[in-house]
């Protein structure tokens, strides 16, 4: 999977670009737009990441480029800008998705393989890890083919685990992707440990092959069992 | 009672204008009867003169001045010692007249004189008729009072148009300054104006009233681009910090240690994201406007906080009396709909309770939450419930801002240890 990392932002460019690498992703960076119209214009992609606000140039008008050439990139802006209007202009020139800066990389994850999942597979993808698999679109989950199952809230916070094998989920983290932008109150999370309390029994019950591991009370990861 | 600056200066003038006229027409009055009564005297000292000629050459005439007895002349016999001392004298006195049926006012000459002819002494009392003093006096009333009545109604009439008319940019700058609201009204506009003092009052207001603005746009555009400004390195901090945590080798230690330097981070991206939406409120950057049903937003938001709700065995009530759709923008609306709403769950207790009022044009939302009514500064910037630190404070004053901006209003109350938000629309 090859990612191009459209950022003039050294430092920014830097840490999304190691978090992809350790995802196993191929990175391409530009810094500016005249590169990034560039490489656009020259390799293929599986994904772009594109900031807005760029040196020569806007990331909407090299949005506009690809569309003119009839590219599509797969394309998920990422703008400190949370402007409705610059996200209504992207989305309809194209782009996947929007992300407002700041953001969690555990976020960036999921809305990538997001994206790649729906270009990729039409949407009929069945993603597996172990014996256990998931079936995005249809919103269905089975262990050992037998299907579990899962609430609303539930289903959302395994896909976003399983978006993020491996990682270190913190609580907010995953308060914020599941109950959205709102949660800002670090009031009590109980409601999340209740949530994820059931899903781990879900887990164990089925003798899945994955388990959601509790880290010290900052939030959990998903990994994978030694069977 | 405060009164009308033109009223004011109407009665005032008028006032002293009456004052004045007063003390004129006395003073005319006396020296108009004085003025009367010196030519009067002077016909009758003449009279006296050729009378005493007459009666010092005439031998008969005392006897036919008795004989006849003319109507204004009284000449009567009296001793020396009655004449001697006596001094001429003017006065004004009434006499009857049969004609007349009536007292006649007139003016009186009393003398006395001495007759060589016949070596007898005289009073002589000639008198003629005067200008009637107390018709004067009515008639000068009368038309004095006539000139009054008629000076009051012009003055009121030359108040009401002159003074309104000179005081016209006076009131336009009153006017201006009521409504003026801070970033919000334009440069205005002032009638121009003859008077100085009033050009030099435009001008000032004028003057103050561009650098308030200014330094208010400073101010705001300064939180904007601050907050704009502080996104980046917010976003490079957190996702290092991520990564970080994520790095092999990382110890139990200092994986809390990051975890709570994130949190810190998440709430200063929220703060620094309310204060970026309240600066774009108040600068109206949400100007598109659609038609939106805030009963099912409500619903819906309601919906979205339905897992807290739930958590906290909050017992909620929805009452529709109304379908409420408004003209505004809906990104709004729903941040009006969030932050009211999650405040009514977030601060609620656990078994409490949430109800929803929709009436025509009142959106009622009660909550159980702290036994005490919140502080009345709760809609100003940063004024939290002492026991919430991670809540930026600025919901209500977001809320405020949304309200302020549509011009609806937004009341709360307290009672029997329910917290109630009214928002009328």
């Amino acid at each position: 999977m090859k990612i191009l990392v459209v950022e003039d932002e050294y430092e920014m460019l830097q840490s999304i670009e190691a978090s992809l690498l350790a995802e196993n992703y191929l990175v391409e960076k530009a810094t500016n737009y005249n590169s990034a119209l560039e490489k656009v214009l020259l390799y293929n992609y599986d994904c772009i990441l594109l900031d807005i606000t760029l040196p020569g140039g806007s990331g909407l008008k090299l949005l506009e480029e690809m569309k003119k050439n009839d590219m599509s990139g797969n394309t998920i802006i990422i703008s400190a800008k949370n402007s409705i209007d610059d996200k209504v202009m992207g989305l309809e020139l194209g782009a996947d998705d929007y992300l407002t800066k700041p953001f969690h990389l555990a976020e960036l994850h999921a809305r990538i393989k997001a994206v790649l999942r729906r270009k990729e597979f039409d949407g009929k993808d069945l993603l597996r890890i172990g014996n256990v698999s998931i079936n995005h679109k249809n919103r269905q989950f089975f262990i050992d083919e037998k299907e579990i199952e899962l609430n609303r809230k539930e289903f959302d916070i395994m896909v976003f685990f399983t978006a993020n094998l491996n990682r270190l989920i913190d609580k907010e983290t995953l308060a914020e992707h599941v109950w959205g932008d709102h949660i800002d109150s670090a009031d009590n999370f109980d409601f999340i440990y209740a949530q994820v309390k059931n899903l781990r029994k879900k887990l164990r019950e089925s003798n899945a092959s994955i388990e959601l591991q509790s880290i010290y009370g900052v939030g959990y990861k998903m990994v994978e069992k030694d069977l | 009672m405060k009164i009308k600056l033109s009223s004011y200066l109407s009665f005032r003038l008028l006032g002293v204008m009456l004052t004045v006229l007063f003390i004129w027409s006395a003073v005319y009055f006396f020296v108009q009867m004085r003025e009367i009564h010196a030519g009067i005297d002077e016909g009758l000292e003449n009279l006296k003169q050729e009378f005493i000629r007459k009666a010092g050459t005439n031998p008969n005439f005392i006897e036919d001045m008795e004989k006849y007895r003319p109507l204004n002349i009284i000449v009567k016999e009296v001793d020396f010692y009655d004449a001697k001392d006596e001094a001429e004298r003017y006065i004004t006195t009434k006499v009857y007249f049969e004609t007349e049926v009536e007292e006649e006012e007139v003016r009186m000459l009393e003398s006395y004189f001495f007759c060589s002819l016949n070596g007898k002494y005289y009073s002589l009392k000639i008198f003629t008729s005067t200008v009637e003093s107390d018709d004067l006096i009515k008639n000068m009333l009368y038309t004095l009072i006539a000139l009054w009545l008629g000076l009051a109604i012009v003055l009121m009439i030359w108040g009401r148009i002159y003074i309104n008319k000179a005081t016209k940019p006076f009131y336009s700058v009153l006017d201006y300054l009521e409504k003026f609201q801070l970033g919000k009204s334009g440069e205005i506009d002032m009638p121009e104006t003859s008077i100085k003092e009033f050009a030099q009052l435009n001008k000032t207001v004028k003057k103050m009233l561009r650098s308030s603005t200014e330094i208010y746009n400073e101010q705001k555009n300064f939180v904007e681009n601050a907050a704009h400004e502080l996104q980046t390195p917010l976003a490079i901090t957190i996702s290092r910090l991520e990564l970080l945590m994520n790095e092999p080798g990382t110890t139990d230690i200092q994986i809390k240690e990051i975890h709570k330097i994130l949190q810190t981070l998440n709430r200063m991206k929220r703060l620094n994201a309310n204060l970026l939406l309240l600066t774009k409120i108040s600068n109206r950057q949400y100007w598109k406007t659609d038609s939106v049903d805030l009963t099912a937003l409500f619903e819906q938001v309601l919906g979205d906080f339905s897992d807290f709700a739930e958590h906290k065995n909050i017992h909620l009530s929805i009452v529709r009396k109304a379908t409420i759709t408004v003209e505004m923008n809906s990104d709004l609306a729903y941040i009006l709909a969030t932050n009211l709403i999650k405040n009514a769950v977030i601060h609620n207790i656990n078994g409490g309770r949430l109800d929803m009022v929709f009436t025509e044009n009142t959106i009622v939302m009660s909550n159980s939450g702290l036994n005490k009514p919140l502080s009345d500064k709760m809609f100003s910037r940063y004024k939290t419930g002492e026991d919430k630190m991670d809540s930026s404070g600025l919901g209500l004053s977001i809320v405020q801002s949304i309200v302020e901006l549509y011009n609806f209003s937004i009341s709360y109350s307290y009672q029997e240890n329910l917290h109630t938000f009214t928002l009328r629309l």
